[in-house]
């Protein structure tokens, strides 16, 4: 379970630019689901996957990982817990240009000191479960938007993370690629992933990946079921 | 590598200041510890005559009541002097040598003589004399000393034909050469010598040392404060290359954290990235200079640094690496590179990871 208790962050506090962007959510999300935050542009979102992923801390309120308390943790456990508990897709997938696809997979546990050899192999392995593996020593800047979408995928998945946290993961895709996203989704749900995604895009809180969705406004949600 | 243009920029200009600053260091202690080498078998003291305090030839009968100073072991008069061949516009150093001299008619040249009048042994060559006229003389040998720096211009000669050529009057030398055992009474001796012969003008060797120590450091000197220049436009260049991060670069430092490094995670990447190029910089940047200063005899700094003869020795200096001025070098290039190139990185890299979901 991941819980959050009356969370709230506000960007630039004390200055004239001063935004409220969450304003006492608390909400639990069960591992091994799948829940879609939905909401409009500015809704709060993004800030909400990023305070549960661990990526900044509320301004006040508490979250909790499996009832660990994970808020008041030092910047370097923070990002321990970051780094083994979850895995990220951005929206415009934030990979790395400049080196190859591969070396953008294995970027994520080149902290971890695992050995070199090891690392490329899984990494390689999951290309290849993405059908990349023969594109793993291209450039990311020479990926298709499809071929650059699942080399995220496979990047979050590196560290074997218990939880995939995607923010409007199809907001760059054409339809033919957003429903290939809810398929690979679809498959890692089915063993046993907890997915987080944050989307306005109907084929995604429409679809049959999502169990949950909380729809959000305002730095707040206005509401959250579970879908039949 | 990553970013080939920005690198690939900073490595060449580095490598460039290396170059150079490393090329002026070898050159400059090569040529003085050579004046060192060449000078340790010089004569303690060399006794000049001056009249109104320029030069004069001194008379040779002076030697002998010089050589009854104490302490003074011996006293030789020397035979030396310059001439002009305005033929080949360049200068030659005329020496009797004190011990295997040439016949009269044979000439020993040294190797840039050989070289630019295209001569070798047993040619015959001409140089006009003190009157004018031509005087012939067979060569015997071609120097090939160690130091070139001393021989390439030299003329080894006879004292008859010197005398001839010069046009020196026979008790008459160009200067004495003592030796003196005992270096603490090198002060008193030239005391003695002044005393003697008001006119005279004694010349320690370590005060020659001194004045070659000054002009080879003087010189260098003087290219550093030049190239120092080029290494402060360096400073400002890699500052801003190194320093200003590039907005692809916070987003890339941001992905980084966001997928899980941690700071000193990116900091050791970036320490990593400075040092790789600074390390490539300041080995090649050396290589070259090594390269420049000992195989290829410096073709960028002799005008400056070798003196004023029109007939530059084509001499190589004895390889010598002074590794305090290397590590000095290091220290003032590698490192202060080294942190320019972390500090920004460590500000971008306390950023909250979330920026780049924003």
């Amino acid at each position: 379970m991941i819980s959050a208790r009356d969370i709230s962050k506000v960007f630039n506090a004390g200055r004239p630019s001063e935004f409220t962007a969450l304003n006492g959510v608390s909400l639990d999300l069960r591992l091994h689901e799948t829940t879609v935050l939905k909401g409009p542009s500015g809704s709060g979102k993004t800030t909400l996957l990023a305070l549960m992923g661990c990526m900044s801390r509320p301004s006040t309120g508490r979250i909790f990982l499996k009832d660990r308390e994970i808020t008041s943790l030092p910047e370097r456990f923070l990002t321990e817990v970051r780094r083994s508990t979850f895995g990220f897709v951005f929206q415009q997938f934030n990979l790395i240009k400049g080196i190859s696809a591969l070396e953008n997979v294995m970027a994520p546990a080149y902290p971890t000191g695992e050995k070199f050899s090891l690392l490329r192999a899984r990494a390689l392995a999951s290309l290849e479960m993405f059908n990349l593996g023969k594109r793993a020593d291209a450039k990311v800047e020479w990926l298709s938007g499809g071929e650059a979408q699942r080399v995220a995928i496979a990047r979050a998945l590196i560290n074997n993370p218990a939880v995939i946290i995607a923010d409007e993961p199809t907001a760059h895709l054409d339809t033919r690629l957003a429903h290939e996203f809810i398929g690979i989704m679809a498959q890692l749900k089915a063993r046993g992933t907890t997915i987080i995604l944050a989307s306005h895009d109907p084929i995604v809180y429409d679809s049959d990946l999502a169990d949950r969705v909380v729809e959000m406004r305002d730095g707040q949600v206005i509401g959250a079921g579970n879908r039949a | 590598m990553r970013r080939k243009g920005k690198n690939g920029a900073l490595l060449l200009v580095y490598t460039l200041v290396i170059f150079v600053l490393a090329s002026v260091l070898f050159f400059s202690h090569a040529l003085q510890r050579e004046a060192a080498l060449v000078l340790k078998d010089a004569p303690e003291i060399i006794v000049q005559r001056t009249q109104a305090g320029r030069y004069h030839p001194i008379p040779v009968a002076w030697g002998a009541q010089i050589g009854r100073i104490n302490g003074v072991i011996s006293v030789r008069p020397r035979l030396w002097g310059y001439q002009y061949d305005s033929v080949f516009l360049a200068n030659y150093t005329l020496t009797v040598p004190a011990e295997h001299a040439p016949p009269a008619g044979s000439i020993d040249v040294g190797s840039g003589i050989a070289r630019m009048r295209g001569a070798s042994v047993d040619d015959i060559i001409a140089f006009a004399g003190h009157d004018g006229l031509a005087r012939s003389y067979s060569i015997r040998d071609v120097l090939s000393g160690e130091s070139q720096l001393l021989t390439s211009d030299l003329i080894l000669l006879s004292e008859e034909d010197y005398r001839d050529f010069s046009g020196l009057p026979a008790d008459q030398a160009t200067d004495l050469a003592l030796r003196v055992r005992n270096p603490r009474e090198y002060a008193t001796i030239a005391e003695k010598i002044t005393k003697l012969y008001p006119d005279t003008r004694p010349i320690l060797r370590s005060e020659i040392l001194r004045t070659y120590d000054a002009v080879f450091g003087w010189r260098s000197g003087l290219l550093i404060v030049i190239f120092s220049a080029a290494a402060l436009a360096f400073v400002i260049f890699a500052w801003d290359k190194a320093t200003g991060l590039s907005a692809e670069e916070r987003k890339e430092i941001g992905i980084l954290k966001a997928v899980g490094w941690e700071t000193s995670d990116i900091l050791l990447m970036k320490f990593w990235e400075g040092t790789v190029v600074s390390l490539t910089a300041f080995l090649v940047g050396i290589i070259l200079a090594y390269a420049h200063v000992f195989w290829t005899s410096s073709p960028l700094f002799a005008p400056v640094l070798k003196g004023w003869s029109t007939l530059y020795p084509a001499f190589r200096l004895t390889p010598f690496l002074d590794f305090g001025q290397i590590s000095a070098l290091f220290f003032l290039t590698v490192v202060p590179y080294t942190v320019t190139t972390i500090v920004p990185s460590w500000r971008a890299a306390i950023i909250d990871p979330d920026t780049v979901m924003r």
